[in-house]
């Protein structure tokens, strides 16, 4: 019900404030209440984000459930100082991400850009470490389902766990991939000046949709890499 | 008070003067057109794209029909007829039942209801309409790419052996999951941060309470059809083998992933139908919609509870008895909400000054016909019945009466009721009746022969049947004619409408919503003159008469001695 | 500061200060060497998995919390995400609760019908063949 007085209020304040700043779109009163709702609907998507990756959770949790000892023989083929390795680099990305919320919302347009890029660079990182944790799997002749060849593990079920580990992190890799594509945009949208503390909200909702992919990270990798 | 007056005044000067400029008419390219970020277009669009939608799938079904109309092969052969009632599936669900009611009338109506210029995210309502059209080109690329025979739910093994055009259907479910999930992610947000000042939650109209539920399910139930199509392309490109058993995955997982969705994709369909139901139902008794709390938060409670149940579709799928019982009796637990919202639907009717226009013609037949459809439902959540019924024709009989009987009955409904509001024309009230009376006859000639075969054992999906059948196949096809018929007649009804359909006035209902009481027909650009402020609940209509003067219905609407 | 934001009307968005950005990063890095060594060092037999997961949930809920911010954001959003959560506990508990109880009715065996038929007229034939 909270909502229901903020709506209220920031409908009613409208006519009160003069000046209509360049973001406000026509259909919104304030710009309140258009970052409250673009913020909203962020969140809506991010929960759409979870449950997409909760059904190969599912598989993941089903398929551990009744072949344990398969599961854990398998994870030890993976390597996890890498694993862990870029589960720090993707923490420390969530830090700058928010360190750049941090300065765009006190107007320090200089380490807005430079956080930004930062993260950038980190999700950079990450995808490299991933791109070799891939290539020596794939080496290895550890593909996913049928084409499954390693003679390292040659247990029934084996294949599962890694098409499990493919499809995780490769949707996975997707949305790095995809953070890192907004986060450039967004750096060239702060070098231009588009964003100032009245507002910011791209920066905001990339940064949640940066902390998503952190967070499914930080479920994948013990599930994968130490269990 | 004096703000509602004023506003309608200012709404019935624009209303009087010929040729004012509306959402219709003030820019007229077809780039404005295929560009709009105005919801009411944007709804109209969609209206026009589900009608072709909805015209394939039907006709699809009639030649379901008229194969079935004799034993052995009547028009075509078996594998074409698996394909034809596939598409007639996947047509109907995906492309037009998912986004139906919300997508036309959830677009057009919600944000007027809610006293709002637009909906939260314009452009992100657009983009839905764009990538809707782009699964339903991938759909019918796959019609004509040819031979999709796996049913619209994709089974596993068959879907990930069977031809390979069954990756465009699942790509093109994909794609217009997006779709949904934009639209869902944009009502929530817009129920929750667009409402006029004075709009409370108590006085939000009963069809945006209705959106408002149907859209939590979309933004929590499609996400999983998503991975579920992801994992099943994958399980035919590289055989990651998580469904396929030839190489040790589970086929009933992919159920689970299915239904998880796709029950909760039932209510996505049936809950907006009920909001409809209820701006029909208020307006044409005269009442306000009795237990108005019951009737908004059982919405909520079957949008809830309908994730709960996904596995009463799997009970002869080989999942554990125990959990086929725990589905079996939260499925039970459904038939409460949905009972509240029938039965405080026929107390609101019950004294009240009924009025049988063409509206609610619909809302009657669909009380009767959804009635039956959700009592057979509770039947086939019984575990012991269902192990008997399931895959007969009781199970197509009984959701199409929930569908067609609930959804597409209501969308009529709701389409005869807004008609005037969208186009500004009003439409031949006779030919519409014997339209609506055609739609009901037919669907029950139609379907009501299909839960005696049912029962009897014809099971769904087949090509051929025994000879003890015949005449109640017979009486099901003559029945789908008798329905086409109808539907035909609705559509020229509402042509000539368009041609010749005299003016509409901006509220021929009587109706206290705010697109009928603040709005002209059809509404200016930006659907209200002037700012509404909300000073009664959505079904006042004794407050409304006070405002408005005589029966309450606002100006230019008809002398009530035209009630019939 | 945070009692100022709880509902965040006409004023400003609440800053998070560096300093307390800085500690949350602090204890996410812990963590993630805390279950590094416990999973891989440590043999706590099933618990390791129960360990490991909980201490996901735990840094799940430090960046949601203050990454995120959903601490000083409005509360609509902080149930929008709950509501989210509590259906990835259903879908997974539901379909576990078929997976893990597999097969526990009576005549679903892991032979089919056919073998099943075989079996069942190879004890008849042992059984008085004088009945065919």
């Amino acid at each position: 019900m909270a909502t229901t007085s903020t709506v209220a209020s920031s409908v009613g304040s409208g006519h009160a404030e003069p000046a209509h700043p360049a973001h406000l779109q026509h259909h919104f009163v304030t710009s309140e209440q258009q970052f409250d709702a673009a913020k909203m609907g962020m969140w809506l998507f991010l929960v759409t984000e979870i449950l997409l990756f909760s059904g190969m959770f599912v598989a993941y949790t089903v398929y551990r459930v009744w072949h344990p000892e398969v599961f854990q023989a398998a994870s030890k083929l993976l390597d996890w100082r890498l694993g862990g390795f870029n589960t720090l680099v993707l923490l420390a990305s969530s830090l700058t991400v928010a360190m750049a919320i941090h300065f765009a919302q006190k107007d320090n347009r200089k380490m807005l850009i430079t956080n930004l890029v930062i993260t950038v660079l980190l999700a950079g990182v990450f995808m490299v470490v991933k791109y070799f944790e891939y290539t020596s799997k794939f080496e290895h002749g550890i593909f996913p389902g049928a084409h499954y060849a390693s003679h390292e593990l040659e247990m029934a079920y084996a294949p599962q766990f890694f098409s499990i580990y493919f499809i995780m992190t490769g949707i996975h890799g997707v949305h790095v991939l995809v953070g890192m594509f907004l986060m450039s945009w967004l750096v060239i949208r702060s070098m231009r000046g588009h964003f100032s503390s009245a507002w910011y909200t791209p920066v905001e909702l990339t940064g949640l949709y940066w902390h998503i992919v952190d967070i499914i990270w930080i479920f994948l990798f013990p599930l994968m890499y130490l269990i | 008070m004096s703000h509602t007056a004023s506003s309608a005044h200012s709404a019935e000067a624009t209303a009087t003067h010929q040729g004012s400029e509306n959402y219709l008419n003030h820019i007229k390219t077809v780039w404005s057109w295929m560009s709009t970020i105005d919801h009411k277009r944007i709804g109209v669009m969609y209206m026009i794209t589900l009608s072709i939608m909805f015209f394939i799938g039907g006709i699809l079904a009639l030649l379901v029909r008229l194969e079935l109309m004799t034993q052995g092969q009547t028009i075509m052969g078996p594998d074409a007829y698996n394909q034809v009632f596939s598409m007639h599936g996947i047509v109907m669900v995906f492309l037009f039942l998912v986004p139906s009611i919300p997508a036309i009338f959830g677009n057009f109506v919600l944000p007027m209801h809610l006293g709002a210029i637009d909906v939260a995210f314009p452009r992100l309502n657009l983009a839905s309409y764009y990538v809707y059209l782009g699964g339903g080109v991938l759909v019918l690329l796959g019609l004509f790419a040819g031979s999709v025979d796996s049913g619209w739910t994709f089974y596993a093994p068959y879907s990930t052996t069977t031809n390979s055009s069954v990756l465009f259907l699942t790509m093109a479910v994909f794609v217009a999951g997006f779709s949904s999930i934009f639209t869902g992610i944009n009502f929530v947000v817009t129920i929750h941060k667009m409402r006029a000042p004075g709009l409370t939650w108590n006085r939000l109209s009963l069809f945006s309470w209705s959106i408002y539920a149907t859209s939590i399910v979309q933004v929590l139930a499609t996400p999983v059809i998503g991975i579920t199509m992801i994992l099943l392309f994958a399980e035919r490109f590289l055989q990651i083998g998580i469904f396929d058993p030839l190489l040790g995955g589970d086929p009933v997982l992919y159920q689970h992933f299915f239904w998880f969705y796709s029950h909760p994709a039932v209510y996505i369909m049936i809950l907006p139908a009920f909001g409809v139901i209820s701006e029909l139902i208020a307006p044409f008794s005269r009442r306000a919609i009795s237990g108005y709390k019951f009737v908004a938060l059982s919405s909520v409670a079957i949008a809830f509870l309908g994730f709960l149940v996904w596995g009463h579709h799997m009970f002869v799928s080989g999942q554990s008895a125990v959990s086929s019982i725990v589905f079996s009796l939260i499925t039970y637990l459904i038939g409460i909400p949905t009972g509240v919202k029938v039965c405080n639907w026929v107390a609101t009717m019950y004294k009240g000054s009924i009025w049988l226009k063409t509206p609610m013609l619909y809302a009657l037949s669909f009380l009767f016909l959804f009635t039956i459809g959700g009592l057979t439902g509770i039947m086939l959540g019984v575990l012991a019945i269902d192990v008997h019924l399931h895959d007969t024709y009781f199970v197509v009989s009984h959701f199409h009466y929930v569908m067609m009987g609930g959804t597409v009955i209501a969308a009529l409904g709701g389409l005869h009721y807004w008609w005037p509001k969208i186009t500004g024309k009003m439409y031949s009230e006779g030919v519409a009746r014997v339209a609506a009376l055609l739609i009901f006859f037919g669907f029950n000639l139609t379907f009501f022969p299909q839960l005696i075969l049912g029962s009897q054992g014809m099971p769904r999906r087949y090509y051929d049947y025994v000879p003890e059948f015949a005449n109640l196949h017979l009486a099901s096809t003559i029945g789908s004619w008798v329905l086409a018929l109808g539907l035909f007649t609705v559509l020229g009804c509402l042509i000539h409408s368009l041609m010749r359909g005299k003016r509409a006035p901006a509220n021929p209902w009587g109706a206290a919503t705010l697109e009928w009481t603040n709005a002209t027909s059809p509404p200016v650009p930006h659907n209200f003159s002037a700012q509404p402020i909300v000073t009664h609940g959505p079904y006042d209509f004794e407050v409304l008469r006070d405002s408005f003067g005589g029966d309450g219905a606002g100006q230019g609407a008809p002398e009530p001695h035209i009630r019939n | 500061m945070a009692h100022a934001h709880a509902h965040s009307g006409d004023h400003g968005h609440h800053i998070i200060p560096l300093k307390l950005l800085l500690s949350v990063f602090g204890g996410l890095v812990f963590l993630t060497v805390f279950t590094v060594l416990t999973a891989e060092f440590v043999d706590l037999g099933p618990f390791n998995i129960v360990l490991a997961i909980i201490i996901a949930i735990i840094k799940a809920g430090l960046v949601v919390t203050f990454f995120m911010g959903l601490k000083w954001d409005n509360r609509v959003n902080a149930l929008i995400f709950a509501v989210g959560c509590i259906f990835v506990i259903v879908f997974l508990s539901f379909t576990i609760f078929d997976t893990a109880f597999r097969g526990d009715i009576g005549n679903v065996g892991k032979q089919t019908i056919e073998e099943e038929q075989r079996a069942l007229e190879g004890t008849e034939e042992a059984a008085p063949a004088a009945a065919h």
